[in-house]
């Protein structure tokens, strides 16, 4: 799918609709890491170089890396970012599920790639908090993802509680 | 049934006033139809030959009369007045203007209804025993069950892109009618849990499910199905559409590994957070209790003499009844598939009279089976002369369940832009040769299920006869299959004999059916059983014109 209202220009903004300056590097293959910068490595280097970093780093992950390799390294990683390389591949949205609820990660889950306005709420309960958008109107396309559903059947990453749990919450009152 | 409450409404509201916006916005030009096509099919709605198809989801079929009802309203308003039921328990209108479909949904959401998830990568439509809640066989009752799995599946935000569509289909009866083990999860409601079955399906490559875990404790349903989600969601593979359902994974990985994988990732998972508590699985028990049961004086000789005066009343008691757990009830088959029509098919006037007779004898409740056919899942024995002569006006009266001519067909290349062949014609014609209703019942229970390709949406691998569509330099031409079966003994049907062109099959499926005569045992003794006992080989001869 092309993007919707689609802009050249693409947009970091946060799940609370708040444009943000990217204050990260996507290192090359080729490039040092400097000492705990605002570096993010891709998934091969993170798992080979983590081990003897110190301070806090980026990660990408691809939709094919296994995120739970990252586990001991959690307490240096502020930044994930999960790529999506074509909007129709879901694994993502595993990825940032484990790293919530399994990993416990606290930090920021960046969605990258082919991030869709109509995606923006499934990646929201899923624990993402920021993206990289292509719209011509993020803020528009943020607000309509949190304001499309008002309560999920499901529990996932987000603050939600399953309507099932709400529904026990109307007959206790 | 179950009955929506305000959390269940608003969550249909939403999603409508979200795919109208897409309407609109694909109607003013703003979106292409290359943007909208993946909104559109979230929604149910296809592009097909000649027109757009809308697909009503039908939750594991069940419907009450108000809601078939609307459909005929539907039907008349927005269609040329007909409604196709489909293999999945489902409603699809085949002309429809995109213009109409927002309002559509809008009557649909009024009944309780919609078309979430009807198409797409995403967890489908919960099917299960059309007898459910009724037969005299059932160990424990399925519906709550996939109205819990409905809840938990409609907009999973963690599995609405997986690799492939994804069907999940529940039985609690000894024998199986949801065919679970052609299903990407099958489950079986056991009183020890549920036997979780995986890895089955149909299309290019079939396989039977393999039974990765028994004693699945209903409160722990959901967060294990997650765990089978999400291993498949990860590792299911994407680079090939025709290798991405899980039946491939499972089949790669071998089925004790994935076992292994999903108890892992069972083990990870918060499991009291996800899994709806036994409050709410009660509360949607609740909503499945037996009908408020009429104590009607059945009087046999009554009923007998109706069968004496009336032999074609006589054969649908045969054929279209079926065991209820109450000794003066039964449940009673709507066959869709009068000789010489399209399977699956009904007119609004066939819908509204199906609601009338659902409201004056089978206490307001219909399903879809699996086989297109309309159920009416409890109706009184003392009623069924009535009934009958009720649905004989609408040609509903047709009395081939489970027969030769019962036969479900894919739409094939009258509809389908994939298709190599017809399907619905042929279907047509076999039942045409087959049109004598007492070979028919000589005959007894046959099921041919006929594809017009290799994705299988005809279900020609378990049709005791299957048959499939393929294109020979250009020509329509079909390959017979003999001995699937999709019950408790599932098993795939293997290609028999030489591919023959379309006005050779009803003759070959006839030499085919003679040969059977005169090889069973007995009349008890069926189709299916002699392919078993004697081999499909026996029959490959019979296929061919002899010399
Ligand atoms: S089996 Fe083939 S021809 Fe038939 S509906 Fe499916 S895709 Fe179309």
């Amino acid at each position: 799918m092309s993007q919707l209202n689609s802009s050249a220009t693409p947009t970091l903004i946060a799940k609370d609709g708040t444009r943000i300056l990217d204050g990260w590097a996507l290192l090359n293959d080729e490039d040092v890491v400097g000492a705990d910068g605002p570096y993010v490595l891709g998934f091969e280097r993170a798992l080979t170089e983590l081990p003897g970093l110190n301070g806090k780093y980026g990660v990408r992950v691809n939709p094919g890396d296994d995120i739970r390799l990252l586990t001991p390294y959690m307490e240096k990683i502020a930044l994930v970012e999960v790529n999506f390389p074509g909007y129709r591949d879901g694994r993502g949205y595993s990825n940032a599920r484990i790293l919530r609820s399994d990993l416990n990660y606290q930090g920021e889950i960046r969605a990258v790639g082919d991030v869709l306005r109509d995606q923006l709420f499934l990646m929201l309960r899923c624990g993402f908090n920021e993206f990289v958008l292509k719209d011509a109107d993020p803020e528009g396309a943020i607000k309509a993802a949190t304001d499309r559903f008002e309560n999920a059947y499901q529990t996932a990453a987000d603050a939600r509680q399953p309507i099932w749990a709400l529904r026990q919450k109307l007959t206790e009152a | 049934m179950y009955v929506y409450d305000q959390f269940d409404h608003a969550l249909v509201r939403e999603r409508n006033a979200e795919f109208s916006d897409q309407v609109a916005r694909r109607l003013s030009g703003e979106l292409s139809e290359d943007q909208f096509k993946p909104l559109r099919l979230m929604n149910g709605l296809y592009l097909q030959l000649h027109a757009y198809m809308l697909r009503i989801a039908i939750p594991y079929g069940v419907l009450s009369s108000v809601q078939m009802r609307k459909f005929a309203h539907i039907a008349r308003t927005y269609d040329r007045d007909f409604g196709h039921f489909t293999t999945r328990q489902n409603l699809q209108f085949n002309w429809i203007k995109l213009a109409d479909t927002p309002k559509i949904l809008e009557e649909l959401a009024e009944v309780e209804m919609h078309a979430m998830q009807t198409s797409g990568n995403c967890i489908r439509n919960t099917t299960t025993d059309q007898f459910s809640g009724a037969a005299k066989d059932e160990l424990d009752d399925p519906r709550p069950w996939a109205e819990l799995i409905r809840q938990w599946s409609t907009i999973h935000p963690e599995f609405t892109f997986l690799p492939r569509k994804f069907k999940i289909a529940i039985t609690g009866a000894t024998k199986d009618r949801a065919a679970i083990r052609v299903h990407d999860i099958g489950l079986h409601l056991t009183p020890k849990g549920f036997e979780v079955y995986v890895g089955g399906g149909m299309g290019r490559t079939p396989h039977l499910g393999h039974l990765i875990k028994s004693g699945v404790p209903g409160e722990k349903l959901l967060s294990y199905l997650e765990a089978c989600l999400r291993v498949y969601n990860r590792y299911g593979r994407r680079d090939n559409i025709y290798k991405a359902r899980i039946k491939i994974l499972v089949s790669a990985l071998g089925p004790d590994e994935y076992a292994r994988q999903v108890e892992e990732e069972w083990n990870t998972l918060d499991q009291a957070a996800i899994d709806a508590p036994y409050y709410e699985i009660d509360r949607i028990r609740s909503f499945f209790p037996d009908p408020a049961f009429a104590d009607k004086a059945f009087d046999q000789a009554a009923l007998d003499r109706a069968k004496a005066a009336d032999p074609a009343f006589a054969r649908w008691v045969r054929n279209n009844t079926h065991p209820h757990k109450r000794d003066d009830h039964v449940s009673v088959t709507i066959s869709t598939k009068p000789v010489g029509l399209p399977p699956g098919d009904a007119s609004s006037a066939q819908m509204d009279v199906m609601a009338d007779v659902a409201d004056s004898f089978a206490y307001s409740e219909l399903r879809v089976a699996h086989d297109q056919n309309i159920i009416l899942p409890h109706v009184a024995k003392a009623d069924l002369y009535d009934l009958y002569q009720q649905l004989d006006r609408v040609n509903l009266s047709t009395a081939n369940a489970k027969k030769i001519s019962d036969i479900i067909a894919c739409p094939g290349l009258d509809y389908c832009t994939l298709a190599n062949a017809r399907s619905i014609p042929l279907s047509q014609e076999i039942s045409k040769r087959f049109a004598d209703a007492d070979l028919t019942d000589e005959i007894g229970e046959l099921e041919i299920k006929i594809s017009g390709c290799i994705n299988a949406c005809g279900h020609h691998h378990v049709g005791h006869i299957g048959i499939l569509g393929v294109d020979k330099q250009g020509i329509e031409f079909y390959q017979i299959l003999l001995g699937g079966r999709a019950d408790e003994k599932a098993a795939l049907g293997v290609i028999t004999g030489k591919g023959l062109p379309a006005e050779a099959v009803p003759a070959a499926i006839e030499r085919v059916v003679r040969l059977y005569l005169q090889l069973r045992t007995s009349p008890a003794e069926r189709f299916i059983d002699v392919v078993e006992r004697l081999g499909r080989e026996t029959f490959a001869e019979a296929l061919h014109e002899p010399a």
